[in-house]
């Protein structure tokens, strides 16, 4: 039984052909509103191998190319039939609207940040919590670690040498030493050299921290938040 | 007719092999296409479980990836200086 296979959701692209899919069957556009699912339908789904994962990244890239604003869908998603397809774009509209602004001119920057499990991190001044009773203590800790997991603030040099052009962040702390974090930034399309740039002026202040930096992505991190409870990544947008 | 599950058993062994000897590179490509995006409630057909494989995995071989780097660098011979 064939499969409507989901590549992409974005905003109107622009017209002409869009190619074809990671089994090279012709790309479909389901609408609703003004949000438009990119599927391709496919005999079966399709086997978890290197070459379908490439496929179906160049499939999103092309229509990121078409398009503006993107939001990739994760490898695998599949829908039965369109109206099924066409009522979760009604039922996931308000999310999935906000998410493509979001993302609407950006591509995606990902960080992975090694080191020691203390390394850069600083606890709560000890000094700060003597006055506090043991249940404000911990309570005070609980935050510290909260907004340690969700912010990464070893990485403020980071943020001071990127300023503005990041957008909008999504974090993922993994504490597996000596991966510590995943930051995803999203910035403006085009930017990825001076963000390069920005990174290499920011190691010195960050060591003993090692950082990679890939891309520019397709904004995968920043498609998931578009509907709701998928996202397990602690998100931050600039105003 | 085979049964629909053999479509769905595939994928793990797949999923072994993807990540055996994987590159930082292909590591980011497996983080960024298969546990991220947008998934349609639910709906991935393709072994769910072995998605959550992959990201434990993906971790382990993010820090393996890491620590093959900095041997290779230390490897390198040191550069001459110049006359």
């Amino acid at each position: 039984m064939s499969v409507r296979y989901l590549y992409a959701v974005l905003r109107a692209p622009a017209p002409g052909a869009l190619g074809v899919g990671l089994g090279g069957e012709p790309l479909e556009l389901a609408r609703w509103s003004n949000l438009i699912a990119v599927t391709g339908t496919l005999p079966d789904p399709p086997a978890v191998e290197v070459a379908a994962l490439r496929a179906h990244d160049a499939v999103v890239r092309r229509l990121a190319r078409r398009a503006s604003a993107v939001l990739p869908a994760r490898f695998g998603s599949v829908v039965r039939d369109e109206p099924a397809l066409i009522e979760w774009l009604r039922r996931r509209a308000p999310g999935l609207r906000e998410a493509l602004s979001l993302v609407d001119g950006g591509e995606q920057m990902t960080l992975r940040v090694y080191g020691s499990a203390t390394a850069g991190v600083e606890e709560p001044a000890a000094g700060a919590l003597e006055a506090l009773g043991p249940g404000a203590r911990y309570l005070a800790r609980r935050l510290h670690a909260h907004q340690r997991a969700s912010t990464a603030p070893e990485l403020a040099p980071l943020r001071r040498a990127l300023g503005r052009l990041v957008r909008a962040e999504r974090v993922e702390r993994h504490d597996r030493s000596p991966l510590l974090v995943s930051v995803h930034h999203l910035v403006p399309r085009g930017t990825s050299a001076r963000y390069r740039a920005s990174l290499a002026r920011a190691r010195p202040q960050l060591r003993p921290l090692r950082m990679r930096a890939s891309g520019p992505w397709p904004p995968y991190a920043f498609a998931a938040a578009a509907v709701d409870d998928q996202s397990s990544m602690a998100a931050q947008d600039s105003p | 007719m085979k049964p629909r599950r053999a479509a769905l058993s595939r994928p793990r062994a797949g999923l072994d092999t993807l990540l055996d000897g994987a590159g930082p590179s292909l590591l980011d490509l497996v983080d960024q296409v298969l546990n991220k995006g947008i998934v349609v409630d639910g709906e991935v057909v393709l072994g769910l479980a072995g998605v959550d494989l992959v990201y434990l995995r993906l971790s382990a071989l993010l820090c393996a990836a890491d620590g093959l780097r900095r041997a290779q660098r230390r490897r390198r011979p040191p550069r001459r200086a110049r006359p």
